[in-house]
C-alpha cells in the first residue's frame, strides 16, 4: 500500500514537474542554465532561430533526458581512448623509411629554425623508426610490430595521419584536444555531447571517465569538466578502487532496505514540503534522490565485470581483480551497452622522452603497447559482434605527436631512446559510427615532420566527431558572458572525406 | 552602445511613493505603508503593483532568524538564539539579531567564502604539476577585512594595489595576494614568459569581471562586438598590470617573507644599527626602509631565465639558468651606479668552481671572481663590486675543472646597498648579518610588486590576442567610453585602482551591490552578475540598483555592513517564501519578489550547517588550510607526489572555507555542490540539483559522522522516539515537525529499530567510529542515527527558506 502510494506520489510529482517546466520555459534551473540555452536557441520565442543551441532544448528538471540532435546522426555514442603523454606515431603508424637513413645524423638547421620544443635544445640527432613496419589487411594500412593485434583489424579503421595541434606541453595540449581551448575553463567534449544529446539511461551518468596507468592525465579533471555548462554535464569519473562513483556506497551498517526506507521518508516529507511551499525545485530534488538510489545499484552493476564470461575476460586480457586499461576497455563496452553517451578513457604513461626505461620508445612504448593492444582490438571486435560498432564511434590518440629527432634534454645524451613533443604531425584513428572502414587520410613528409597533404587540426577532429553525432559544430553553442561559445572556438571544419 | 544604462555614472533616483498622503504622514493606516520597512520596499512594491501582485507576509520568527543567520554568517542560529528572538517582544528585536550577526566573527568567514571564488583562491598553483602554494594569509586578510567592515573602496584598492600605497603595511601587501592567486606553470619545458603573460591577462580579465561586471576579456583578441571597448584599450589597461615582478618562476616570487622570532630580532638589530649610524634622520629612515624592503622581499631581482648568449649552458627544465665548465652567459643592461653589492642565489653540484664576472665583454674588465658555494642547499651569496657608473652588460663565465659536467645553477641576481661602516671590497660583519637574513628559513606569501628602471616593461598590443605577435606600443590608460582618470592620479596600478572606486565610475558600486543582493535573494537585480554590459540580462529593478549603489558610495561610505543591513532589514527580505500556485504561475523564479527567497544552500553552508547542528563544528579561525576526511585516490598528481594528509583534532571539523583547495583535484563534495575549481575567477555559481549531491549528504563519511553525532544528541534529549526526533529536528531546523512529517520519521525510526534489533552487528557497524564507546551501541541509537541521516537530507534542511 505504502509502495503504491509512493508511486502515485512520484507519478504526480513527475507530471507536475514536467508541466511546470513546459509552462515556464522562459528561464530555468533556477540559474543561468536554461535562460542561456534559450536566449541562444529561440525555441520559446526568444533569441534567433538560426542560432539553435541543441536539437531540442533540455528541460530544466531533466537536463539529461535524451533529446534529438540537429540532424540524423551516424553515431549515438562515443568511446574516446586517450593515450595521455602521447604515443609516438613514428613507431606505430607513420612509416618513414627515409628517416632510418638519417638515424644518428645531426638534425638539419632548416628543421630547427624558428621552432620551439619542450625539451630539445641545440642540435639534436635524427632517430630512425624503431618498429618493424608492414602493410596489413585489404586496405594495406601500415602498422608496426608494436601493435600485432591491431594489425588484424585495420580494415575497420580510418587513420588520420596528418593531425596537428597548437600546443607542445601536455596539459594545454590535452585541454585543447578535449575542450577546444588550451586555457582552462571551457566545457569538455563529453559535456558538450551530453548537453546536446542527453543520456539514454537515466540510471547512469551520461558521461563517464575511466583512468588507468596509475595517474590522472596531466591536465587534471578540467579535461572532463563542464566549464561554464551546468555541472550536471560534467564527466563522472568512475574509479577502479573504492566506490566506482564517489559516495555510492551506503554507510557501513546500512543495507539497501534501510537506505530505501530513508529515501522514501525523504521523498514523502519533501512532497509534503512541496504541497506547502510550491517550490518546483523540491520536485526535482525528489526525482534526483530517487535517481541517486537507482545509481547506487546501477553503477556498481555496470562496473562489476565478474559477471562477464571467461572468454570475454580472456579476449580483453582482463584480470578482474585489478584495475587496468584492459579492464577499462571492457567497462567502456558495458557502459555504452547500457546507454552511456560518452565514455572517456585515459591511460597515463605514453610520454616517451628517453629519460628512463619506462619513458622510452624502445622499452616503455613496447610495454604500453603490449598492455593495451589486445584490449583495444577486443573492444572493437566485441562492439562489432554486438552490433554496437555501427553507431558507436571509437577514437584513439594522444594530445600531440613526437619528433623525428632524438631528444637531447639540457644538451645531454639521454640514457634511452626517446622523442620530444611534436605539434606538427601525429596520428589519430577512428572506427565505427559513420567513418570509413579501412581508410587512411593525410600524409606527412618523408621524415614525418610536417603534414603535407590532408592535414587535420584538433578543431577539425572535434567538428567531425560532433558531425557524426548529428551536430553542426558551429551551432552547438552556449551563451556565456555575452557571447555564444562552442567546442571548436572559432575554427574547425568537418573532415568529409572520412565519412562513410 | 556607450549610452547603455550601466555605463552611465550612478545618479540617485527618487524613491517611489507608496500608500496615501495621510498614511505617509502616519495619520491613517494603509497596507502599503504598514508593510514597507525601508526604501527598498518602495521600489519593490511599486513594481509589484504594476504587475498586480501583493507582497507576502513576514516569515515566522524561527524561519526568519535561520534565513538571516545563514545569509550573514553562513551558519544556522542556535536553539537559544531562536528562543530569545521568539520571546523578544521589543520593536527592534529583529534589528538586534541583525546587529549581533554583523558583529559575529563568523560574518567575515561567510563573506570570505564568497570572495574566494572571485579571487580564484587556491592552495595550489594550477596547471599540470599543480604543486602547493602558501597564500592562506590572504584568506586571513579577507576575513579580517570583512569583519572590520573595511570600506569597499579601500578593500578594492588594497587588493589591487596595496603594494603601491605609501610605505605599505604587511596587511596591505598581503591584500595584493588577490592577484597572486593566478596560476603559475611549473611543468617542465614551459616558457615562463608565456605563463607570466597568461597571469597578467587573467588579472586584467578578473579585475573587470569582479569589480566591473563586464566581459572585457572579449577584446583581448578583437574589438568588442557589443560593448564600447576597442582592442587596443585592452592592452592599455593591461599596461597597468604589466610591470609586476612575478615571472612564473617556481619560487612564486615576489613574496613577503616572515622570519622566525630570533631572525626578526636580528632584523630589528640591523635596523637599529643603520638608524644609529646615519646622522641625517631622513637619510637614516630611507636606508632602513631600503634594507627592510630587501630583507622582507628580496626584490627587485633579475630572474635567471632572462640571461642570454649561452655557451655550454642551458635553461634547465626551462626554469633556471645553469652552466658547465667553460660555460658563460650574459646579463644585459644592468644599472651598476650605486650598487656596491651583488647578490646571487646558487644551486650547484660542482666543487671548487669559480665564476668570473666581467664588464661589457666576455673578455672585458673583471668585476669579481667568485668561488661557488659548497654543493647542497641553495645559497645566497654576496659579492662586493667595484664602483661602476652606468648601465652595462655583465658576462659570467665558469671554470669547473673538478666536475666539468656538473651543472652550476644561478636562480637570480639582485643588488644590496653597502651598510654603514662596511669595507668596500669585502663582506663585513654587518653585511654578513644581512646575508644571514637573506639565507634564513622563512615562511612566505606571494604579493604584488612592480618593477622600475631596468625592470620596467613595455606593453604592446598582441596581434589578435597572440602574445607572440607584438603590435604597437601602448601606455597605461582606461577605456575612452568611461570617465577619464583624474589627472592627479598616477598612471600606475594604484591610480587605476583609485579610478575603479571613483564616484564617477559607473560599474564598481553597481556590481558590488548586485552581487551582495544576489547572495541574499538568490538572483541578482541584474541576473547576470558577471555581465552588466549590453549582452547581460536586463535588470528587474534598475532604479533600486542605482539607489542602493548611490547610497553605498555616498551616505554609507562604501560600508558593506550597512548595505547588507539595509537589505536584510527590508520587508522584502523578511517575507515568507511560501507561494500560492497562482504566484508560482505568475512569477516562477521570483523575480518580482512578491515572496521571500528560497534557494539551496551554498556548498560551504551545506557542509558547515551539518557540522554545526551535529555539534562537531570547530569555530577556530585563520591559519593554513586543513584536510578533513576525503576518500582515497582523489589526488593523483603525475609528478609532485603530494598527498592528502588528514588533519587531526579540531582541524577535522573546520568551516569549509579552510579546506585545502587543490585546483586540479578540488575537494569533491564542494565541487558536487557547484563550487568552481578556482582555476579562474568565477562570478556566479550555477545552482544545480543532481543525484551526486544526494550521494554526498547521504553517504559521505563527513555527513555520516554528523548523523552519528546528531543521533547521540537525540538520544540524550527525550524519552520517547517522538520527543527525540522532535529534539533533533529542532536542533537542525529550529522548529517543531508538523504531525504528518513527524509520523513519517517515527515510522522510519520504528522499522529501522526493528531491523537493528534483529541485526545488532549492523548497529555496531553503523555507529562505530574512532573515539566511540562501543557500550553505547543500541538498536535505538542506530535507528536515531538513520533518522538523523534522513533529516540532514531533507529539502528544507539544505535550503534557505
Amino acid at each position: 500500500m505504502n509502495k503504491l502510494l509512493n508511486e502515485l506520489q512520484q507519478a504526480a510529482a513527475e507530471r507536475e514537474t514536467r508541466r511546470h517546466f513546459l509552462h515556464t520555459c522562459s528561464t530555468g534551473l533556477g540559474a543561468m542554465a536554461l535562460s542561456s540555452v534559450l536566449s541562444s536557441c529561440g525555441f520559446f520565442g526568444k533569441g534567433n532561430p538560426q542560432n539553435n543551441t541543441v536539437g531540442s532544448a533540455p528541460l530544466p528538471g531533466e537536463p539529461t533526458a535524451p533529446h534529438p540532435s540537429q540532424f540524423v546522426p551516424k553515431a549515438q555514442r562515443v568511446i574516446y581512448i586517450h593515450m595521455a603523454g602521447s604515443p609516438s606515431q613514428l613507431e606505430l603508424f607513420d612509416y618513414k623509411p627515409e628517416l632510418a637513413k638519417y638515424n644518428g645524423k645531426d638534425c638539419p638547421q632548416a628543421l630547427l629554425e624558428g621552432k620551439k620544443f619542450a625539451f630539445i635544445r641545440g642540435v639534436p640527432k635524427m632517430l630512425g623508426p624503431q618498429g618493424k613496419f608492414a602493410q596489413h589487411g585489404q586496405s594495406g594500412a601500415w602498422v608496426s610490430d608494436y601493435l600485432p593485434h591491431l594489425q588484424g583489424v585495420v580494415d575497420d579503421i580510418t587513420f588520420l595521419k596528418a593531425m596537428h595541434t597548437d600546443q607542445f606541453n601536455h596539459a594545454p595540449a590535452q585541454l585543447l584536444m578535449h575542450t577546444g581551448s588550451a586555457r582552462l575553463g571551457r566545457p569538455s567534449m563529453g559535456s558538450w555531447v551530453t548537453y546536446g544529446l542527453g543520456t539514454e539511461n537515466d540510471n547512469l551518468p551520461g558521461y563517464i571517465v575511466l583512468a588507468s596507468g596509475g595517474k590522472q592525465p596531466d591536465a587534471g579533471k578540467s579535461i572532463w569538466g563542464s566549464g561554464f555548462l551546468p555541472t550536471v554535464y560534467q564527466g563522472v569519473q568512475c574509479r577502479t578502487d573504492g566506490d566506482p562513483v564517489l559516495y555510492a556506497s551506503d554507510p557501513a551498517g546500512m543495507n539497501r532496505d534501510v537506505r530505501k526506507q530513508t529515501i522514501d521518508a525523504i521523498s514523502q516529507i519533501n512532497q509534503q514540503q512541496y504541497d506547502d511551499v510550491k517550490d518546483p525545485e523540491i520536485l526535482t530534488r525528489i526525482a534526483q534522490y530517487e535517481l541517486a538510489f537507482r545509481m547506487q545499484m546501477s553503477v556498481p552493476d555496470a562496473m562489476d565485470i565478474k559477471s562477464e564470461p571467461q572468454y570475454i575476460l580472456d579476449s580483453y586480457g582482463v584480470d578482474p581483480n585489478k584495475g587496468s586499461f584492459a579492464r577499462n576497455c571492457l567497462l567502456a563496452r558495458r557502459l555504452v551497452e547500457r546507454g552511456v553517451r560518452f565514455v572517456q578513457l585515459f591511460d597515463w604513461g605514453w610520454d616517451t622522452h628517453g629519460t628512463s626505461a619506462d619513458g622510452s620508445i624502445d622499452i616503455g612504448l613496447h610495454t604500453k603497447c603490449k598492455e593495451s593492444d589486445q584490449a583495444v582490438v577486443a573492444l572493437l571486435q566485441d562492439l562489432k559482434q554486438r552490433g554496437l560498432l555501427d553507431d558507436t564511434l571509437v577514437v584513439w590518440g594522444g594530445e600531440f605527436g613526437r619528433t623525428p629527432m632524438q631528444e637531447n634534454r639540457d644538451g645531454q645524451v639521454l640514457p634511452f631512446m626517446g622523442r620530444d613533443h611534436h605539434l606538427d604531425a601525429f596520428t589519430v584513428w577512428m572506427a565505427g559510427g559513420g567513418v570509413k572502414k579501412g581508410f587512411s587520410y593525410g600524409e606527412t613528409d618523408d621524415i614525418g615532420y610536417y603534414g603535407v597533404k590532408d592535414k587535420v587540426h584538433v578543431h577539425d577532429l572535434q567538428a567531425t566527431i560532433l558531425h557524426l553525432l548529428g551536430f553542426d559544430h558551429t551551432k552547438l553553442t552556449y551563451q556565456f558572458q555575452g557571447r555564444p561559445f562552442r567546442l571548436t572556438d572559432v575554427a574547425g571544419k568537418v573532415v568529409k572525406p572520412i565519412l562513410a | 552602445m556607450g549610452d547603455h544604462w550601466a555605463y552611465q555614472s550612478v545618479k540617485k533616483p527618487d524613491v517611489p511613493q507608496i500608500g496615501t498622503l495621510w498614511s505617509r504622514l502616519g495619520i491613517t493606516a494603509n497596507d502599503e505603508t504598514d508593510w514597507a520597512k525601508n526604501e527598498i520596499d518602495h521600489f519593490i512594491l511599486d513594481k509589484l503593483k504594476q504587475d498586480g501582485l501583493k507582497p507576502s507576509p513576514e516569515a515566522d520568527r524561527a524561519t526568519l532568524i535561520r534565513r538571516v543567520s545563514l545569509d550573514l554568517t553562513g551558519l544556522p542560529p542556535t536553539e537559544k538564539e531562536v528562543a530569545d528572538f521568539v520571546a523578544d517582544k521589543s520593536a527592534d528585536a529583529y534589528e538586534k539579531v541583525v546587529d549581533r550577526l554583523l558583529k559575529s566573527p563568523a560574518y567575515g568567514e561567510r563573506w570570505t567564502g564568497m570572495w574566494l571564488d572571485l579571487a580564484r583562491y587556491a592552495d595550489t598553483k594550477g596547471y599540470e604539476r599543480d604543486p602547493g602554494r602558501k597564500i592562506w594569509r590572504y584568506r586571513d586578510w579577507l576575513i579580517k577585512a570583512f569583519n572590520q567592515d573595511k570600506p569597499f573602496d579601500q578593500f578594492t584598492v588594497e587588493q589591487l594595489a596595496g603594494d603601491l600605497l605609501p610605505t605599505p603595511t604587511d596587511d596591505q601587501l598581503i591584500a595584493t595576494g588577490f592577484h597572486r592567486n593566478t596560476m603559475t606553470n611549473d611543468e617542465g619545458g614551459t616558457q615562463d614568459e608565456e605563463f607570466r603573460t597568461a597571469a597578467v591577462l587573467d588579472r586584467v580579465n578578473t579585475t573587470w569581471d569582479v569589480f566591473g561586471g563586464t566581459t572585457f576579456a572579449c577584446i583581448q583578441c578583437h574589438s568588442h562586438p557589443y560593448d564600447p571597448f576597442t582592442h587596443d584599450e585592452y592592452y592599455k589597461y593591461l599596461a597597468f598590470f604589466n610591470n609586476s615582478r612575478d615571472e612564473d618562476v617556481t619560487s612564486d616570487t615576489p613574496t613577503l617573507r616572515f622570519y622566525k622570532p630570533a631572525d626578526s630580532l636580528k632584523l630589528a638589530g640591523l635596523q637599529h644599527f643603520i638608524a644609529s649610524s646615519i646622522q641625517n634622520p631622513k637619510q637614516a629612515q630611507a636606508s632602513v626602509n631600503q634594507v627592510t624592503h630587501l630583507v622582507r622581499t628580496i626584490e627587485p631581482k633579475i630572474n635567471s631565465h632572462d640571461f642570454d648568449q649561452y655557451v655550454n649552458a642551458s635553461l634547465l627544465d626551462a626554469k633556471y639558468f645553469g652552466f658547465q665548465d667553460k660555460g658563460s652567459c650574459r646579463i644585459k643592461n644592468v644599472t651598476l651606479t650605486g650598487r656596491p653589492r651583488l647578490l646571487l642565489r646558487w644551486g650547484t653540484k660542482a666543487t671548487n668552481a669559480t665564476v668570473t664576472i666581467r664588464q661589457d665583454k666576455l673578455d672585458g674588465p673583471i668585476l669579481a671572481t667568485i668561488l661557488t658555494p659548497k654543493p647542497g642547499k641553495d645559497t645566497v651569496q654576496m659579492v662586493p663590486l667595484p664602483p661602476v657608473q652606468g648601465r652595462h652588460n655583465l658576462y659570467l663565465s665558469l671554470d669547473s675543472p673538478e666536475k666539468p659536467k656538473d651543472w652550476v645553477q644561478i636562480k637570480w641576481v639582485a643588488f644590496a646597498p653597502i651598510l654603514p661602516g662596511q669595507p668596500q671590497n669585502a663582506v663585513g660583519e654587518k653585511d654578513q648579518l644581512l646575508l644571514d637574513l637573506l639565507n634564513a628559513d622563512v615562511e612566505q606569501t606571494p604579493i604584488m610588486l612592480d618593477g622600475s628602471g631596468d625592470l620596467a616593461r613595455e606593453t604592446h598590443v598582441f596581434d589578435r590576442g597572440n602574445w607572440m605577435v607584438k603590435g604597437k606600443r601602448v601606455t597605461p590608460d582606461v577605456p575612452r567610453s568611461f570617465p577619464a582618470m583624474d589627472p592627479k592620479l598616477p598612471k600606475n596600478r594604484l591610480g587605476m585602482a583609485r579610478w575603479m572606486v571613483s564616484r564617477e565610475h559607473p560599474l564598481t558600486a553597481r556590481v558590488a551591490v548586485n552581487r551582495f543582493w544576489e547572495q541574499l535573494f538568490g538572483t541578482g537585480i541584474v541576473e547576470t552578475v558577471e555581465d552588466m554590459g549590453t549582452q547581460g540580462i536586463q535588470p528587474t529593478h534598475q532604479e533600486l540598483l542605482d539607489y542602493l549603489a548611490a547610497e553605498f558610495m555616498d551616505s554609507d561610505q562604501w560600508s558593506v555592513k550597512k548595505l547588507l543591513k539595509k537589505m536584510v532589514m527590508s520587508a522584502t527580505y523578511r517575507q515568507q517564501s511560501n507561494a500560492s500556485p497562482e504566484l508560482v504561475a505568475k512569477d516562477p523564479f521570483n523575480k518580482l519578489l512578491a515572496r521571500g527567497p528560497r534557494v539551496r544552500l551554498s556548498a560551504e553552508a551545506v557542509h558547515d550547517q551539518a557540522l554545526a547542528v551535529s555539534g562537531l563544528l570547530s569555530h577556530k579561525m585563520y591559519g593554513p588550510s586543513v584536510m578533513p576526511m576525503q576518500p582515497d585516490g582523489i589526488w593523483q598528481s603525475p609528478y609532485d607526489g603530494e598527498t592528502w594528509k588528514q588533519s587531526t583534532g579540531e582541524d577535522l571539523h573546520r568551516r569549509a572555507l579552510y579546506t585545502y583547495w587543490k585546483r586540479t583535484a578540488p575537494y569533491p563534495s564542494m565541487v558536487t555542490f557547484d563550487s568552481p575549481s578556482r582555476e579562474f575567477c568565477q562570478l556566479r555559481r550555477l545552482r544545480t540539483n543532481t543525484p551526486l549531491q544526494a550521494l554526498v549528504t547521504l553517504n559521505d563519511p563527513v555527513y555520516v559522522e554528523a548523523a552519528q553525532n546528531l543521533g547521540e544528541y537525540m538520544r540524550n534529549h527525550g524519552s520517547s522516539p517522538e520527543q527525540q526526533i522532535q529534539a533533533g529536528f529542532r536542533q537542525v531546523m529550529l522548529r517543531d515537525l508538523p504531525p504528518k512529517k513527524l509520523a513519517v520519521l517515527v515510522h522510519l525510526y520504528r522499522t529501522t529499530e526493528e531491523y537493528y534489533q534483529q541485526k545488532p552487528g549492523e548497529a555496531e557497524n553503523l555507529l562505530d567510529r574512532p573515539g566511540f564507546d562501543c557500550k553505547k551501541v543500541s538498536p535505538q541509537l542506530a535507528a536515531l542515527t538513520v533518522t538523523a541521516n534522513t533529516m540532514l537530507n531533507l529539502d528544507e534542511v539544505i535550503t534557505k527558506e
